[in-house]
C-alpha cells in the first residue's frame, strides 16, 4: 500500500445499462507522480476519470481524493475531458472555453477579475495559444483544441490533474510541448494522472501505470508493471497484433518513433 | 394599430424563443422543445378546467408543471427505461398532446380552447383584447403577458448566463467542477414550458417551433460568438416576423404559417448564401 495516497479506488464498479464499464477496481496512486492509465478500447479508462470526478456515478464502491469526499477538494483538481467530448462548432472563442477554468473559484455570478484574466492570459501563453485567444474554436486543428483544453485546467489551478487521452490526434509538435508541460508541472509538485493508448511511449511519460481491462490488471511503478506478462493480461490477443505490426516496420527500418 | 399589434405580437414571441432555442439548439434539444410545447396542452386544460376561466395565472402556472413534468417523464423514459432519446420525447409527447387533444374535444366545447387554435393560434384577432397599461396605452392581453415573459426571460438569461453556457457547452466538465447541471437543466426548461404556454395561444405550437428552432439556427450560421448568435436570433426572428405578417396580408393567408414559410425561406437562403461565400473564398485562398 501507498502512504498517503492521492486518489484511492475501492471496489469500484461502474455500469452502463447491464455492461460493466469498470469490475471492482482497488488501487492507490502516489503524489508528485505523472501516472499513466492504460488499456485496450472500452477497458473503463476514460469512465474511471470521470467516477473519479464524479461525472459518471459508480454502481458501488467509491473513490476519494486527499483521503477526502470529492466535494471537500473539488478545487484542487483539474480536468481535461476528451477532446470529442465536446462540439467544437460551438459558436465560442478560445477565450471563451479558457475562462471556464475561473468560473468555479469565481462563482457562476460574479464577473471575472483582472486577476483572473491574467490567470487567463498566462495559461494560454504556457500552451502557447495566446495569439489565438480571439479565434473560434471550429478553426482550430485538432492539437490546438488539445492545448485549448489544457489551458483551461491549468486555469483551475488544481494540484491534481486528471487528463483523458491528452495525445490523441495530436500533431508532434502538440505533442512534445505538452510532454514539457508534464514535466515542468511534476516539477512544481503537481500530480498528473493520465489516460493513454499508446504503449510505445508509456514508459518515458509515465513514473507509474494503472493498467485496465474492466478489471485492474495492475498498477504501480513503470519498472515493475510494465512486462509481457501484465501487457498480455491486459490486451489479450490485441498486444501480438500490435507487436507484430511494430516488429514487422522495424525490421523494415520503418521510422517509428521511440522516445 | 392593428398591423402594429400584431407585428409586436409576434415579436415577442420571436425573442422569447430565440432566446430559449439558441441553448436549445445548441444543446441539440430542439425536439425536447417541441415535445414541451405539445405536452402543456393537458396541463393547460386541466388548469382552465379547474379554475374555470381563461385567466392567466392558474393557466401558466398549470401549463409549466405539464411541461416540467413532460421533461421528468422523457428523461425516465430515456435514463431508467433505456429507449433511445429521440423516441422517448415522440412517446411521451404525442401522449400528452393526445390527452390535451382528447380533453378538449370532450369539455372544451364552451371553451376558448378548441383544436385550431392550438395549432395555429389567433394572432389575426389579438387586438379584440385590448387592455390599457398603466392608463397610458392599451395593448392587446395576450401581448402584455408576452411582455412580462419577455421581461423574465431576458433577465433570466443575463442572470445565469455562465451557468447555461458552461452547461451547454461541457456538461462533464461543468459536473466535475461542481456545477449543479441539472439545476441548469431544469432552468432552461422551465423557461422552454413558459415560452411555449404563454405564446403558443398567440400563434399556435406550429409557429413556436419555427421560431425555437429556426432563427437560432440561422444565427448559427452567421455568427461565431454565441452572444451574438442570441442578439442575432431575436433580431432574425423579428424580421421574419414582419416580412411574414405583410406576406400574409397580401396573399390573405394564415399569419402564423406564413411566418413560418418566411423563416423557412430565409434559413434556406442563409445556408446557400453563407456556402456559396465559403467556397469562393476557399477558391481565391487556394
Amino acid at each position: 500500500m501507498i502512504e498517503n495516497p492521492i486518489i484511492e479506488a475501492h471496489n469500484l464498479t461502474v455500469l452502463y445499462g447491464r455492461k460493466p464499464a469498470l469490475w471492482n477496481v482497488d488501487f492507490s496512486l502516489p503524489r508528485g507522480k505523472v501516472i499513466g492509465i492504460m488499456g485496450p478500447n472500452g477497458s473503463g479508462k476514460s469512465t474511471l476519470l470521470k467516477a473519479i470526478m464524479g461525472v459518471a456515478t459508480p454502481t458501488s464502491g467509491y473513490t476519494k481524493v486527499y483521503d477526502r469526499e470529492l466535494d471537500e477538494v473539488r478545487e484542487k483538481i483539474s480536468y481535461v475531458p476528451q477532446r470529442q467530448d465536446i462540439d467544437w462548432d460551438f459558436p465560442a472563442s478560445v477565450w471563451d472555453v479558457v475562462s471556464m477554468g475561473r468560473f468555479q473559484k469565481r462563482g457562476l455570478f460574479k464577473k471575472l477579475t483582472s486577476e483572473d484574466k491574467d490567470i487567463i492570459a498566462e495559461s494560454l501563453e504556457k500552451v502557447n495559444m495566446l495569439g489565438y485567444s480571439k479565434r473560434q474554436i471550429s478553426q482550430l486543428s485538432g492539437g490546438q483544441q488539445q492545448r485549448v483544453f489544457l489551458a483551461r485546467a491549468l486555469a483551475q489551478q488544481g494540484d491534481l490533474f486528471l487528463m483523458d487521452e491528452p495525445f490523441a490526434g495530436v500533431d508532434i509538435s502538440t505533442e512534445e510541448m505538452i510532454i514539457s508541460l508534464l514535466k515542468e508541472m511534476k516539477d512544481a509538485g503537481k500530480t498528473l494522472v493520465i489516460v493513454h493508448h499508446d504503449l510505445h511511449t508509456a514508459q518515458s511519460y509515465f513514473d507509474w501505470l494503472v493498467l485496465l481491462n474492466t478489471r485492474l490488471v495492475a498498477a504501480g511503478p513503470v519498472s515493475e508493471v510494465f512486462n509481457d506478462q501484465v501487457l498480455t493480461d491486459t490486451y489479450g490477443g490485441k498486444l501480438t497484433t500490435i507487436s507484430k505490426i511494430s516488429q514487422e516496420l522495424e525490421n523494415k527500418e520503418f521510422p517509428i518513433r521511440h522516445k | 394599430m392593428n398591423d402594429f399589434y400584431i407585428i409586436f405580437t409576434a415579436s415577442l414571441v420571436a425573442i422569447n424563443c430565440a432566446l430559449m432555442g439558441s441553448f436549445l439548439v445548441m444543446r441539440k434539444m430542439v425536439m425536447l422543445g417541441d415535445a414541451i410545447s405539445h405536452a402543456v396542452l393537458p396541463g393547460i386544460f386541466i388548469a382552465y378546467f379547474l379554475s374555470g376561466s381563461t385567466g392567466s395565472l392558474p393557466i401558466l402556472i398549470g401549463a409549466a408543471f405539464s411541461g416540467i413534468i413532460a421533461t421528468l417523464i422523457i428523461e425516465w423514459f430515456t435514463k431508467r427505461a433505456r429507449l433511445q432519446s429521440d423516441a422517448a420525447i415522440g412517446v411521451s409527447y404525442t401522449l400528452l398532446f393526445a390527452i390535451g387533444i382528447i380533453l378538449i374535444s370532450k369539455f372544451g366545447q364552451n371553451a376558448d380552447l378548441d383544436q385550431q387554435c392550438v395549432l395555429y393560434g389567433e394572432i389575426e384577432y389579438i387586438s379584440l383584447w385590448l387592455k390599457p397599461v398603466f392608463g397610458l396605452f392599451e395593448l392587446p392581453k395576450q401581448t402584455i403577458i408576452l411582455l412580462s415573459v419577455c421581461i423574465i426571460l431576458i433577465a433570466a438569461v443575463v442572470w445565469g448566463y455562465k451557468g447555461l453556457f458552461i452547461t451547454t457547452f461541457d456538461p462533464n466538465f461543468a459536473l466535475s467542477t461542481g456545477i449543479a447541471v441539472g439545476f441548469w437543466h431544469y432552468f432552461l426548461m422551465s423557461g422552454v414550458s413558459l415560452t411555449t404556454v404563454v405564446s403558443f395561444e398567440s400563434v399556435g405550437a406550429i409557429l413556436v417551433i419555427a421560431f425555437l428552432s429556426g432563427p437560432p439556427a440561422i444565427a448559427y450560421l452567421l455568427v461565431e460568438d454565441f452572444k451574438k448568435m442570441l442578439i442575432l436570433a431575436c433580431a432574425i426572428g423579428i424580421l421574419c416576423s414582419a416580412l411574414g405578417y405583410y406576406a400574409a396580408k397580401w396573399l390573405d393567408v394564415s399569419v402564423a404559417g406564413s411566418i413560418s414559410t418566411v423563416i423557412g425561406l430565409v434559413f434556406v437562403f442563409v445556408f446557400v448564401a453563407v456556402n456559396l461565400l465559403k467556397s469562393k473564398r476557399d477558391v481565391i485562398s487556394a
